[in-house]
């Protein structure tokens, strides 16, 4: 924490400039390499899916800037085949869920639509980007989260239930690392637990 | 997103922080004119401290909360590290209060040292959105670091308090002429107390405002802070008496302080809450016209 983050939080302005700090979505293609290492080093496969999570807010204008959203993706399902759907999950968060088979398609897309919240100059609500990662063998379910807050990725193994493999979630952090740029603080490594016993993070 | 920033509320409070450390170098300065401050700072300090350090633990037992785990509230603690995400910070710890008084607090030194504490009534009275809306204002207090501040801000007011009440004890006896430079440091200190104690009232409401503005960012929902607020409020005034004098000592802490007749607005440590709602309803204004 440096002198002037202290002097922002003396003068109570951190919690409102923290909550609306723009991310920055190209860190989103760290993850093209990612998937190739998942597999080649250790037997994760992608699951043909990935997710942005967004919280709204309160406003004609952030309706419009979904919209927006919507119709890009749309477009881009024509181009790719990569199909979208829109979900909102039990605490209220919303999500835009995104399926294909070529994990470039998934990682181009949650850009797009990541980007095209920042543009609309709503980056800030973005919370989060999930890749789904599964390992065949025993079935063994990973993602990587990305953290708009933080600017970092940081892993996520849900075990079912309220648990996480947190010997895996080691693992992949030990071998991405540096590929990918994983959160250090283990603190901010928040849990994204679906809404039913075995789904993904935005089911 | 850019809404609008409160520069007149940032302005105000530089102002009243400037004041406050002003009083407190003139106090000191005329202190260390007529006594030997060095021991009571020593012991002052070490109060202060250790009120730093435990005053979160203190705030729980008094209200007789304890820290819940999150197979016991799964939905609360959901909310709360989802907000804390949103907010960038560590997930705070989660207590629960076992009380129908509606209220929340948030207490600890730094963010990674934090504990979010709600009351049961709280959770009955609020529904989800309203709910968010609280903890985030807490959150926001746990990110400007408001218990740090408050402290820091309260600590030579506290000195000063201290040696009007029991400087006498110094100052009699052997010593005639050290007697007299008490009586004088008694008098300033009590002037130094009671301003102090404005300013820090002053900043305390400050401090509020700021939470709830970044509360509101938090979640993205003024209007649904300012409905709990009014919620809460509303139930506030049909909760019986003994209730509310055991806990008045937790007001600093409270997203809406416990009513008291004979307290004046000047000496209150949070703004009025119809002042509150109608500057989330500005702020849902901004973010519709920005």
């Amino acid at each position: 924490m440096g002198l002037f983050d202290s002097i922002r939080s003396a003068f109570g302005l951190s919690a409102e400039a923290d909550a609306t700090r723009d991310a920055d979505p190209e860190d989103l293609f760290g993850m093209s390499t990612a998937y190739l290492t998942m597999e080649a080093d250790l037997d994760f496969v992608p699951v043909g899916a990935a997710a942005l999570c967004f919280s709204s807010v309160d406003s004609t204008d952030f309706a419009a800037a979904v919209d927006e959203v919507e119709t890009i993706l749309r477009a881009g399902e024509e181009d790719t085949g990569t199909v979208f759907r829109r979900h909102e999950d039990d605490h209220g968060y919303h999500w835009v869920v995104l399926e294909d088979g070529d994990p470039e398609d998934l990682v181009t897309s949650v850009h797009f639509a990541a980007d095209t919240f920042v543009e609309e100059g709503y980056g800030s609500r973005l919370l989060a980007a999930a890749f789904g990662f599964e390992r065949p063998r025993d079935g063994a379910r990973a993602y990587w989260i990305y953290s708009f807050r933080r600017g970092a990725y940081y892993p996520f193994a849900p075990t079912g239930g309220h648990e996480r493999d947190n010997r895996l979630e080691f693992k992949l952090q030990s071998v991405l690392d540096g590929e990918l740029d994983v959160e250090g603080d283990e603190s901010y490594w928040y849990p994204l637990w679906p809404d039913g016993s075995d789904g993904h993070p935005w089911e | 997103m850019e809404w609008k920033s409160d520069w007149g509320l940032r302005g105000r409070m530089v102002l009243t922080m400037f004041l406050l450390f002003a009083l407190y170098i003139v106090f000191i300065a005329i202190l260390s004119q007529y006594m030997g401050l060095f021991g009571v700072v020593v012991v002052m300090g070490l109060f202060s401290l250790g009120q730093f350090f435990f005053s979160d633990r203190l705030a729980l037992y008094s209200m007789g909360a304890s820290k819940v785990e999150e197979d016991e509230y799964p939905r609360l603690h959901a909310m709360v590290g989802r907000l804390s995400q949103q907010a960038d910070l560590p997930k705070p710890t989660v207590a629960v209060a076992d009380t129908r008084v509606p209220n929340a607090f948030a207490t600890g030194r730094s963010p990674s040292n934090s504990t979010v504490c709600v009351t049961e009534g709280l959770l009955q009275t609020l529904d989800e959105e309203e709910l968010e809306g609280v903890l985030a204002h807490e959150l926001a207090h746990v990110k400007n670091r408001d218990v740090m501040v408050m402290t820091i801000a309260s600590f030579l007011s506290t000195i000063a308090f201290l040696i009007v009440r029991w400087g006498w004890l110094f100052g009699g006896g052997r010593n005639r002429q050290g007697g007299g430079g008490m009586i004088v440091a008694i008098l300033v200190s009590l002037v130094v107390w009671i301003v102090s104690f404005v300013l820090i009232r002053t900043l305390s409401r400050y401090r509020e405002y700021s939470a709830d503005r970044g509360g509101a960012a938090i979640t993205g929902k003024p209007t649904a802070l300012a409905s709990a607020l009014l919620t809460i409020s509303g139930r506030m005034d049909r909760v019986p008496k003994e209730d509310l004098r055991e806990q008045s000592e937790m007001n600093a802490f409270f997203v809406i302080p416990i009513r008291s007749d004979f307290v004046g607005r000047i000496f209150s440590t949070h703004p009025p809450t119809e002042k509150r709602v109608e500057r989330l309803r500005e702020m849902a204004a901004e973010m519709e016209r920005r």
